[in-house]
C-alpha cells in the first residue's frame, strides 16, 4: 500500500485530521490530548496512592479519576494509530537517546509542559485545533504563550545544540 | 452519546490521527521551532492550512448552535502555562500528539517524555487551590475578574451572541488572516528558493535536512531503519 511506502504530505494529513476533527467537534468535542493525559495521570496516582489522593483537593475537584473519560482514548487511539503505522512501514525499531544532554533536555521538557498544561488548562492540541479554530480568547493567549515558549525554547536548543 | 461511544469516537479518531501524523511526520513543535529556528515551513504550513479549515468548519457549525465547544474562563494563566510549554515541547523535541506518535514508533526519549510531562501534571496538583491563583476557580464565572487574572469566558458563539452579526463572518475574517500568513510563507520560500538559485550554493545553511532540524529526541526517528541495529 502507497500510504505505508513513502511519506504523506503533511498538508494532506492535517487536511483529513481537520474534517475528522470537525465530525469530533459536533458528537462530543474538539481534538485535545492534555485532559487525557491529566486522567491517566490521576489513574496512575490513584493506583500508588489509593483513596489518599482524594486528599489532593485537584483530584477531588477537578479530574477525579475515571478510566471512562473519553479524552484518554484520543491519547490511546494515537499510540496505536502510531504503532500501526510505523509496523507497517516498516519503521518501527527502538531508539534510546545516545548523550547525557538529551536525557536531561527530554526530562526538563516533559516536566514544564506537565507544568504548562496544568497551569494553562490547556495544550498545544487544544490551542491550535480546538480554541483558536472556535475563536476563543484563550486560543489567542496561549498561541502567545507558546510561540514566546517555542522562541525561548529554541534559543536554550541551539546553544545545547552548539555545545 | 454514551459515554461508551465518545470512548469509542475518540479511539478511532486517534488511531486515524496517530497514523497519519505518523506517515506524515507532522510535528507541532516542529511547525514552530523550525519557523524560528531553521526558516523551514513544511509543518507550519500544514498546521495553518489545517487551521483555516477548522476554523470555517467550527463557526460554520457555531452559527447554527451546534458543536461541542471548550467551555472554561481564560486568563494570565494560559499565557503562562503555554510559554512553559513551549520551551518544554522544544526542549523535549516533542509536543504532546508527538510523544504518543514517538512512543509508537518505539522512541524511548519519547516515552521518557510522557512519563515526566505525567510527573509535572502531578507536581503541578499539589499547588492547585479552589481560593488562589493560578487559576483560582473561585473567579470563573464568565465574567473578566482583572484582579484575579481572569478575562471570562469569549469565542465565535458569545461573539454572535452579543453582536448579533454570524459566527461564520468572523470565522471567515480569521481564515483571512491565516491564510495570509500562509500566502507570505509561500512568497518566503520563492524568495528564499530564488536566492539559492542565484547564488547557485550547493546546500543552504538556513534549510538543513529534517534529520539536522530534529532535535534530540527526534532525530532518530528519522534515522534509517538500518542504523537502529
Amino acid at each position: 500500500m502507497e500510504l505505508f511506502k513513502k511519506t504523506l504530505d503533511p498538508i494532506v494529513a492535517l487536511s483529513i485530521i481537520a474534517v475528522l476533527d470537525i465530525f469530533m467537534f459536533l458528537v462530543v468535542g474538539a481534538w485535545t490530548v492534555g485532559g487525557g493525559e491529566t486522567m491517566m495521570t490521576g489513574l496512575i496516582a490513584k493506583f500508588f496512592l489509593g483513596d489518599q489522593l482524594s486528599r489532593i483537593p485537584f483530584w477531588d475537584i477537578v479530574f477525579k479519576p475515571d478510566a471512562s473519560y473519553w479524552k484518554i482514548y484520543i491519547s490511546l487511539g494515537m499510540l496505536f494509530g502510531a504503532i500501526v503505522g510505523a509496523v507497517l512501514s516498516k519503521e518501527f525499531y527502538w531508539r534510546v537517546p545516545r548523550h547525557l544532554s538529551e536525557w536531561v533536555m527530554i526530562t526538563v521538557g516533559g516536566l514544564l509542559m506537565g507544568i504548562g498544561i496544568r497551569l494553562a488548562f490547556v495544550c498545544n492540541v487544544s490551542t491550535f485545533f480546538g480554541l483558536t479554530p472556535e475563536m476563543n480568547l484563550g486560543g489567542y493567549l496561549s498561541i502567545s504563550g507558546i510561540i514566546a515558549g517555542a522562541w525561548v525554547g529554541s534559543l536554550i536548543y541551539k546553544r545545547v545544540l552548539e555545545g | 452519546m454514551s459515554p461508551v461511544g465518545q470512548c469509542l469516537a475518540a479511539f478511532l479518531f486517534g488511531s486515524v490521527a496517530g497514523l497519519l501524523v505518523q506517515r506524515s511526520r507532522f510535528c507541532n513543535t516542529a511547525a514552530l521551532r523550525d519557523a524560528m529556528l531553521f526558516r523551514t515551513y513544511r509543518n507550519t504550513k500544514a498546521l495553518l492550512v489545517c487551521m483555516m479549515i477548522l476554523t470555517l468548519g467550527f463557526t460554520a457549525f457555531i452559527t447554527v448552535g451546534e458543536g461541542h465547544t471548550m467551555h472554561f474562563d481564560v486568563g494570565i494563566n494560559q499565557v503562562l502555562g503555554l510559554f512553559l510549554f513551549g520551551i518544554g515541547m522544544v526542549l523535549a523535541g516533542a509536543c504532546t500528539v508527538s510523544t504518543w506518535v514517538k512512543a509508537g514508533e518505539g522512541n524511548v526519549g519519547a516515552i521518557w517524555a510522557l512519563l515526566f510531562t505525567f510527573i509535572g501534571m502531578f507536581l503541578f496538583s499539589l499547588v492547585w487551590s479552589f481560593d488562589y491563583w493560578p487559576p483560582a476557580p473561585s473567579s470563573m464565572d464568565h465574567l473578566p475578574h482583572l484582579e484575579a487574572l481572569q478575562f471570562g469566558y469569549a469565542n465565535a458563539a458569545t461573539l454572535q451572541a452579543k453582536t448579533g452579526i454570524p459566527a461564520i463572518v468572523f470565522g471567515l475574517v480569521q481564515f483571512g488572516l491565516l491564510f495570509a500568513i500562509y500566502r507570505a510563507i509561500l512568497r518566503k520560500e520563492e524568495r528564499m528558493a530564488q536566492a539559492r538559485e542565484q547564488t547557485a550554493a550547493p546546500a543552504p545553511v538556513t534549510a538543513p535536512s529534517t534529520a539536522q532540524a530534529e532535535p534530540a529526541m527526534a532525530r532518530d526517528v528519522d534515522a534509517t531503519p538500518e542504523r537502529a541495529g
